[in-house]
């Protein structure tokens, strides 16, 4: 991503706090056209759907595709820096894992765990015939949740591409301790949560194309 | 305790969410006022300030100056994660400055003043450890960066020498990973097979199981001491006698009891007994391998490099004498030195000392964070017999112990661990995934036990308010 777009891309909204505002349970794309055997619709799974993204029921202020994700990260950075009490931030964290729509038990599949954290995470990844790339996530602790929810926010929907050139630091922000977190920790579980969102497209897109670069190419 | 602690009146923002009694009453007087809540033990009680002893906590917390800090928005620091990492004394501080200051140098290898100096020092360090631990010849200590490759020293060099194909070694499920993952990569390579023991109903490791699992084929035997999950402590004479009984050694993961209780390795018999420095007051990057004398001299080196051999020739070399052999390389000096500095503070407050304070803040950690509502701690109750160790592993119902453990630090100031705390198998038997473990040293007190106590309350009162 270009650092540059991030920081000219300024609305004047901002302080409403727009991932907040989001409702994040689109009617899901179904990703499984065979509803008996689960387990294929794992990461690996290359079923790309042919239905479009659909409005989510109450849309919202700025439409989900008016927004690059370089401008869904500023406004993520922005809300954090908003909010420099911890409580605060765990607070909105709370409220964000509660719009996070949770996995059924089915759901909660070992193939799709995200190792190395201190939480439980699932990470359901796929992407659908425009090349977008679409992202499931659910956790058993409701912090872990909150960051996962502004992740699906930024990310869900992204071209692999964008998917791809987020850097742990662009989140910096993303927080709950009043130091900003520099290093990449095993204990940041998000940070996790994002390598994986990366691997796991790059695999996808691997096994599609047999080429990462093709369709990370504008 | 230093003044700074007593007059800190908190003013948590979530008042309205907490337990009413939420305002500490500290004095340097030690003088406690207990609120009904949290009073079910019978020890706490009104003294007369002037009559009250100053309890071991309090009368090393000055000592400890790093404990003396606001965290997060100004709360208090209350630190307990000493299972993790304990911390360190200005005296051990000063020492491993003073080393770097005055006489730093590499050890056996020159003539000069430093390094007579330092090699001095550094042995001095490795007699230390020895009587501290009551090792026979300070030659039967031998220094490692920790315990987890003081365990691989064993593995490798016992191990891939003395075992074959179906030879047992018998571990409990307790085991930290340490203790676990090194045998497993010595069975791929030698074919030895790991027997586990389970839990009792009561949560501890079932030496009767034990007992019938150490069989002709157990050619090793590795238990912890004091499980850093569990609290539980192992009877290893019992165990020592029924490994040697099948000529099988023993090897204790002596981690968590080293830096709280007396333990003397004549007198539990032990083969092999390993321990971290930075838990028992000491610098990180040091611990140690006691190996018995005999052992030591027919193990192969472990690591290759300069300290550990005699002679050099082009096709081969001769190996130095136990310790040195498996000493390869310049050690870590200073934090020898340090772990030494560490064993004289420890032993000028005796441990019999510190096992005793321990075991009464034990006893009142167990107590208040039962009263919790939806607590569930993990390993024996206590009872008149049953001693546990000062740490706790629990989880709250319906919360991540994770989640648990960032709103206490961030809103209280608590610093507890949340995780597996490396023991995965132990975890999985309990059918959980993480827990939460507030672990203490002799240098807390019950107010840091009521202080997390209160935290916690308002944490749960605080995630509930959510649901
Ligand atoms: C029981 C036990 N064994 C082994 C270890 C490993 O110690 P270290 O990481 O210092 O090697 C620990 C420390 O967490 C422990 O608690």
């Amino acid at each position: 991503m270009n650092s540059a777009t991030a920081t000219i891309f300024r609305p004047p909204t901002l302080s409403i706090l727009p991932p907040n505002s989001y409702n994040l349970t689109p009617p899901r794309i179904q990703y499984k056209p065979n509803q008996s055997n689960p387990r294929t619709i794992s990461t690996r799974s290359l079923q790309i759907s042919h239905r479009k993204h659909i409005t989510p029921p109450h849309p919202p202020e700025h439409s989900t595709t008016t927004l690059t994700v370089a401008e869904k990260l500023q406004i993520l950075d922005t809300e954090f820096k908003s909010l420099p009490e911890p409580i605060d931030r765990v607070k909105r964290l709370l409220h964000y894992a509660s719009l996070l729509p949770e996995f059924d038990e089915s759901g909660r599949v070992e193939s799709d765990r995200v190792t190395g954290c201190t939480a439980q995470v699932w990470l359901e990844v796929t992407f659908d015939v425009e090349g977008s790339m679409r992202f499931r996530v659910d956790s058993d602790s409701e912090i872990t949740k909150g960051f996962c929810y502004c992740l699906i926010w930024l990310l869900d929907g992204a071209a692999a591409g964008d998917v791809l050139e987020i850097r742990v630091d662009d989140l910096g922000e993303m927080n709950v301790g009043i130091l900003p977190i520099r290093a990449s920790s095993r204990v940041n579980t998000w940070h996790n949560v994002l390598i994986s969102m990366q691997r796991r497209t790059k695999a996808l897109i691997m096994e599609a194309y047999g080429d990462p670069s093709l369709p990370l190419l504008p | 305790m230093m003044t700074m602690e007593g007059v800190v009146l908190k003013l948590p923002s979530f008042t309205q969410l907490m337990n009413p009694n939420h305002f500490t009453n500290r004095t340097s007087l030690n003088f406690r006022f207990t609120f009904p809540k949290y009073s079910s033990s019978s020890t706490a009680s009104l003294s007369v300030p002037a009559a009250a002893p100053v309890s071991l906590g309090h009368s090393t917390r000055p000592d400890f100056e790093i404990l003396h800090q606001k965290v997060n928005n100004g709360s208090k620091l209350v630190y307990l994660d000493n299972a993790a990492t304990s911390q360190k004394p200005s005296a051990v501080i000063d020492a491993v400055n003073n080393y770097y200051r005055s006489y730093n140098s590499n050890v056996h290898r020159g003539i000069h003043f430093l390094s007579a100096r330092a090699t001095d020092e550094y042995e001095m360090a490795r007699r230390k450890v020895a009587a501290f631990i009551n090792a026979s010849e300070s030659s039967e200590i031998v220094f490692t960066r920790n315990a987890t490759e003081a365990i691989n020293l064993v593995a490798y060099s016992w191990g891939m020498s003395n075992l074959k194909p179906k030879d047992e070694i018998v571990l409990t499920i307790a085991e930290h990973h340490s203790a676990i993952v090194p045998w497993q990569l010595l069975s791929e390579k030698t074919g030895a097979v790991l027997k586990f023991v389970s839990l009792t109903e009561d949560e501890v490791p079932d030496t009767k199981m034990l007992q019938e699992l150490v069989s002709k084929k157990t050619k090793l035997v590795v238990v912890h001491h004091v499980s850093n999950m569990l609290a539980s402590v192992l009877p290893i004479n019992e165990i020592v006698q029924w490994a040697h009984d099948v000529g099988a050694k023993v090897l204790v993961d002596a981690c968590q009891s080293v830096p709280h209780m007396v333990v003397d390795v004549q007198n539990l018999g032990v083969d092999f007994l390993v321990a971290s420095s930075h838990k028992m007051c000491g610098p990180t990057g040091v611990g140690f391998l006691y190996g018995k004398s005999e052992l030591l001299a027919a193990m192969p080196p472990f690591l290759g490099g300069g300290e550990m051999i005699s002679d050099v020739f082009l096709d081969h070399s001769t190996y130095a004498d136990p310790p040195s052999r498996f000493e390869a390389g310049t050690p870590a000096i200073g934090e020898a030195i340090g772990l030494g500095a560490a064993i004289d503070y420890l032993s000028e407050i005796g441990m019999q000392k510190i096992h005793d304070y321990e075991v009464d803040l034990a006893n009142y950690l167990y107590e208040s964070l039962g009263t919790v509502p939806g607590v569930r701690i993990y390993g024996p109750a206590p009872s008149a017999t049953v001693h546990r160790a000062a740490l706790c592993s629990f989880n709250v119902e319906g919360l991540h112990p994770t989640d648990i453990a960032t709103f206490l630090d961030q809103q209280h100031g608590v610093a507890i661990r949340s995780g597996h705390h490396c023991a995965q198998p132990l975890h999985r038997y309990l059918g959980i995934n993480a827990s939460a473990r507030a672990s203490l040293y002799f240098y807390n007190t019950k107010e840091d036990v009521d202080d997390f106590v209160r935290g916690l309350v308002d944490t749960v009162d605080f995630f509930n308010s959510f649901k």
